[in-house]
């Protein structure tokens, strides 16, 4: 990001530190996201990023460190901030027993959308959602895409420059991910700043940028292209053999190699020059009496890049402890 | 199956056990409830605040005041002037009675005519009024025969004059100081333990319904007999520890002598725990969410307090009504209860009422379990 | 305060009571129903006591007494037992609650001596049917007593002397024919009231936090008072239809004397009303689960209200330190209001003092609820 971008910057967290009692949700975490950017918190179930997201929101009060949203403090004017951003919690968290539109009217209320507007942005939501023709469904009888959906449809009536998804496509089929993030895509080249946090790994590809937290820490901040390049920290071979379990524990111990884990029905062994892993590998393994069927050099995708990444860092923690 | 049930059990009392707001809920609003209900509720007239206006201002009319001044039922609040300081004491509720003496008192009563005395009483609680013109009357009487008697023997001058006289000697039985508490706090093991198990059991099966666990259990190997057994058994279980709290209370505490025999009083508590979970059981098949267990209870455990016996006398209540309270399990357990505290009396007396506590116990289980197996499949 | 984003809040919460018609019919029939239950089931107004007669003599004038009992409206004589054993099962098996024993010498000694007494065994376990009947048998007693006099003085040849030189004469103010209804019946609506406005509100944050939307509530610019104005306001209306219901009522049903003015019912009851529905709000915002919300309180308003509010228990026949502890009850200064203007036709200017303590009420609790609310998770 450059300095231009940054004075943009519609959300900034400086040091931000979360404990509840002694344990420790948040872990002196910093980042800055800019106008119409998508950001992606990615990480295991427990690392802390729907923690961060309601502090940004101001459901949590940070124990250390600032943030600023939409150039708020969100300390000091926790009202200021909620009128300007829109917010999808873990939880789905409509009214079940309310219909698409009763609910579309109660935010639109909530937030005060000037009512010749409400009509308009009411249509723009239940098309967004696909839900034309359904507006007086009651909520609990649709299916969860659908309720997700309308659940941004709700956050976003008021037209707010910032939002934040937590976990807005978990539960939920591979189908109606896709077009929820064809949706993420659209308000964001409106310019619309959004943070989304997510578990598929893989959903990490959509985004500007992605923030990998473990246990609390931000460990990993770039664009996919850039952590799938660097971030690594070697390169990446494919390794197909009959016996997984034992060839595993062979090449962990083999020259060259950094680590090694499964994959599917397969293994990726990340090593320091892939050429030579590739000569010298399947002879290590035939000299421990495993065959290895294929050894193949692969560009590692992201899941790679995480799962190395918080393993890594587990370990440091663990050493450190 | 016994089997499978014990762990479901012991797990439902950890589960209470652990939860130290559940813990709280049921130990100490039961002994706040007993303590208010044993200070508060009474109907007994300690003292009867009263006014009074003397304008005939003689000896007699004195004699009279002063029998009631020296009367530790009633208390003088004010001695009045005038016929206005009256109407005003009463009007504003300074004084439950009002005693009038008018000019010529003396005069009518020497010459042997009738005198009277004037009470006025605000009816707005009929029943301290009534209890408080008993005291007046007793009063009243009491110097209208010492009156009587003195003048014949001064007009007669006979000695030996013999004064004809029919009284009445009051025997209370089992409660001979006519103790309210006595009264009150053993019913209150009926009430407050009704009031508790129904509603641990409805809410613990509609809270699951609620929040969707029960679905699950529907689709596990558990059958509906162990599910319901599994959930009623650790409540039948508090309610005899309520039951036990209860009596403790009322023994050590309030003093309230306890005559009879334990056991029947077990087996009829036994006999009621059954009912009451079938009650929890019965309205939880009614109820979808919590907020309409919350108001069926209500609805339903009202009329039970009230056409029980509890705290209004049954015979009092119009033939419609009373017959209601035959189908009242709590009718029955509170003559129980109240026959093996202050009565002293067993199964010889009781058989009647443990009978028709059996037969509801019954009725109620089975209506219960038949409902919930139908909303369970 | 914005009054858009009430209305949004009000509208949403009338929906979701039109959507459980489950409870909104209960809550519509509930005081109904109590008014009913409670106005013919609560009566203190004792007649027919079950009385058995042991006449150990069986002569003229034990007869004569019974007779009196006979026919008085406070007895029923429901069995003639001659044995002592007999008496002790009638007692025991509640055949009766009053015994009148006659002694074998009772005319004998009334033609001797002069003087002789009656026997009154009572089960004392209601010792408030005990006193009073009591006063009702001594009433007849000393009736009979009177009558031999009267006629023993007349055998003698005596002038007639008023053998009772003194005469109570006694009126009743208010509630004239004393009946227990018309003082148990105004009081009852404060019972339901208070009852209802309870059920009603206790449940309403909880359900929120317990069904996920509140913390997306809580994100929104919403502020905490127009959360609650706007959630209690469709109460509020409710709470009028109820207390609308029973008032008419225990006037046009029970046949309550009502003395009062409309404007002042209206006034004192809409204040009521607020006290109710925000204590209700202030639980549900301190106890977020719904099971525990409603035992409180059922606890918290319940029994305070039926014990302590002076609706049929008089507050001051009770210990000192009780009598205390009833200004902090609610309830008792509008068992207080609705007696007066129905018994006594009092105004607002008369009820100036519970309106104050009411208003005082009100004002607190609300200001707790508002504090008490968090825009917070933690």
């Amino acid at each position: 990001m450059n300095a231009d971008q940054a004075a943009e910057a519609q959300v900034v967290a400086e040091n931000l530190v979360k404990r509840f009692g002694s344990f420790v949700a948040v872990d002196n975490v910093s980042f800055r996201i800019a106008r119409g950017e998508i950001m992606g918190f990615l990480g295991p179930n427990g690392a802390g990023k729907s923690t961060i997201i309601r502090v940004l929101c101001g459901l949590l009060r940070p124990s250390a460190g600032r943030a600023i949203v939409a150039g708020i403090d969100v300390t000091r004017d926790p009202e200021g901030v909620r009128e300007r951003i829109g917010y999808m919690s873990q939880k789905f968290s409509l009214y079940r027993d309310l219909t698409v539109e009763e609910n579309l009217k109660f935010f639109g209320g909530i937030y005060r959308v000037p009512r010749a507007e409400l009509r308009e942005r009411m249509r723009f939501a239940i098309d967004m959602a696909g839900l034309a023709g359904r507006e007086h469904a009651i909520v609990a009888t649709l299916a969860g895409g659908w309720q997700q959906r309308l659940a941004l449809g709700c956050a976003v009536l008021h037209r707010p420059p910032i939002l934040f998804l937590d976990e807005p496509t978990s539960g939920v089929e591979p189908a109606s991910r896709r077009r929820f993030w064809e949706l993420i895509h659209t308000l964001a080249a409106d310019g619309v700043s959004i943070l989304v946090s997510t578990h598929y790994m893989d959903e990490a590809e959509y985004c500007d940028r992605a923030a990998l937290i473990n246990q609390g820490r931000l460990i990993a901040l770039d664009s996919p292209a850039a952590l799938r390049r660097t971030a690594l920290g070697g390169e990446l071979l494919l390794v197909e053999c009959d016996a997984l379990g034992p060839a595993l524990d062979a090449l962990t111990q083999a020259p060259g190699v950094i680590d090694c884990s499964v994959f599917g029905s397969a293994l990726h062994v990340l090593v320091a020059d892939a050429e030579q892993g590739r000569r010298e590998l399947p002879a290590f393994l035939a000299s421990r009496g495993l065959s290895a069927s294929r050894v193949e050099r692969i560009a590692p995708s992201l899941e790679d890049v995480f799962v190395q990444l918080i393993a890594a860092d587990t370990t440091k923690r663990r050493e450190a402890a | 199956m016994l089997a499978r049930i014990i762990p479901i059990v012991v797990k439902e009392l950890i589960e209470l056990w652990r939860d130290k707001w559940a813990r709280f809920r049921l130990i100490v609003p039961t002994i706040l409830q007993m303590l208010l209900f044993g200070y508060a509720a009474t109907y007994e007239v300690y003292h009867v605040s009263t006014a009074v206006l003397d304008l005939d201002h003689s000896q007699e009319s004195r004699e009279l005041i002063a029998r009631f001044t020296s009367s530790d039922r009633l208390h003088i609040v004010k001695i009045a002037r005038s016929q206005a300081d009256i109407d005003d004491a009463i009007d504003r509720s300074d004084a439950a009675v009002a005693l009038v003496v008018h000019p010529g008192f003396a005069e009518l009563l020497r010459k042997g005519r009738e005198a009277p005395l004037q009470v006025i009483v605000d009816g707005t609680n009929s029943n301290t009024a009534l209890i408080a013109l008993g005291y007046v009357n007793t009063i009243a009487t009491g110097f209208a025969q010492d009156y009587a008697t003195d003048l014949m023997e001064r007009t007669q001058g006979v000695k030996g004059m013999r004064q004809v006289q029919v009284t009445l000697e009051q025997r209370p039985w089992f409660n001979p100081d006519l103790n309210g508490r006595w009264f009150f706090v053993p019913g209150l093991i009926g009430t407050l333990t009704l009031v508790i198990i129904v509603n641990l059991t409805a809410f613990a099966i509609v809270r699951e319904r609620e929040v969707g666990t029960l679905e699950q259990i529907m689709v596990s190997p558990i059958r509906p007999a162990e599910f319901i057994l599994g959930k009623t058994v650790p409540f039948f279980l508090v309610g005899l520890g309520e039951v036990a709290l209860i009596v403790a209370v009322g023994v050590l505490w309030f003093q309230v002598p306890f005559a009879g025999n334990p056991l029947v009083l077990l087996f009829g508590t036994t006999l009621y725990l059954l009912s009451t979970l079938a009650l929890g059981l019965l309205i939880s098949t009614l109820c979808t969410t919590q907020q309409q267990a919350f108001s069926t209870n209500f609805f339903v455990l009202n009329p039970f307090f009230i056409l029980s016996g509890f705290s209004f006398p049954i015979s009092s209540m119009p033939d419609v009504l009373q017959w209601l309270t035959r189908i009242n399990p709590l009718r029955y357990y509170l003559v129980v209860i109240r026959g093996t505290f202050l009565k002293g009396v067993g199964l010889d007396v009781l058989w009647p009422d443990l009978t028709a506590l059996g037969v509801i116990a019954a009725v109620l289980m089975t209506m219960s379990i038949l409902r919930f197996r139908k909303t369970l499949e | 305060m914005k009054l858009r984003r009430v209305k949004a809040i009000a509208a949403k919460e009338v929906l979701q009571i039109w959507r459980d018609p489950r409870s909104l019919m209960i809550a519509l029939l509930l005081p109904f129903t109590q008014m009913f239950l409670f106005g013919y089931g609560v009566n203190l107004d004792l007649k027919h006591i079950p009385t058995c007669t042991f006449d150990r003599e069986g002569s003229q004038q034990s007869q004569d007494l019974f007779k009196r009992f006979q026919a008085s409206n406070y007895f029923a004589i429901t069995r003639n037992v001659d044995s002592y054993g007999a008496l002790v099962a009638a007692i025991d098996r509640a055949d009766c609650k009053i015994a009148v024993v006659v002694p074998p010498d009772f005319s004998e000694r009334l033609n001797d001596v002069g003087t002789t007494s009656v026997q009154a065994i009572l089960d004392a376990t209601d010792d408030n049917t005990a006193n009073i009947a009591i006063g009702y048998a001594t009433a007849v007693v000393q009736g009979y007593s009177s009558d031999v006099q009267l006629a023993w003085l007349d055998r003698q040849g005596e002038t007639l002397q008023q053998v009772q030189p003194l005469v109570v004469q006694s009126r009743v103010w208010f509630n004239e024919d004393l009946e227990s209804r018309n003082f148990i019946i105004p009081g009852l609506v404060a019972v339901i009231m208070a009852l209802v406005g309870a059920q009603l509100t206790s449940l309403t944050i909880a359900r929120e936090w317990e069904r996920g939307t509140m913390e997306l509530l809580i994100s929104t610019p919403v502020r905490k008072s127009e959360v609650m104005v706007g959630k209690l306001a469709p109460y509020l209306v409710l709470g009028w239809i109820d207390a609308a219901f029973c008032l008419a009522m225990a006037g046009l049903w029970f046949g309550v004397p009502f003395r009062g003015t409309l404007l002042t019912l209206f006034v004192t009851t809409t204040l009521f009303l607020a006290v109710v529905l925000s204590i209700g709000y202030l639980l549900s915002v301190l106890i977020p689960n719904q099971a525990g919300a409603s035992q409180v309180a059922l606890l918290v308003t319940m029994i305070p209200t039926v014990l302590l509010s002076g609706y049929v228990f008089p507050i001051d026949q009770m210990p000192w330190f009780i009598q205390q502890i009833t200004y902090l009850i609610y309830s008792r200064y509008y068992v207080t209001i609705i007696k007066a203007v129905f018994l006594k036709g009092s105004g607002i200017p008369e009820l100036a003092l519970p309106i104050l303590f009411l208003t005082i009420y009100a004002t607190a609790v609300v200001v707790l609820a508002l504090r008490a609310f968090r825009k917070r998770l933690d």
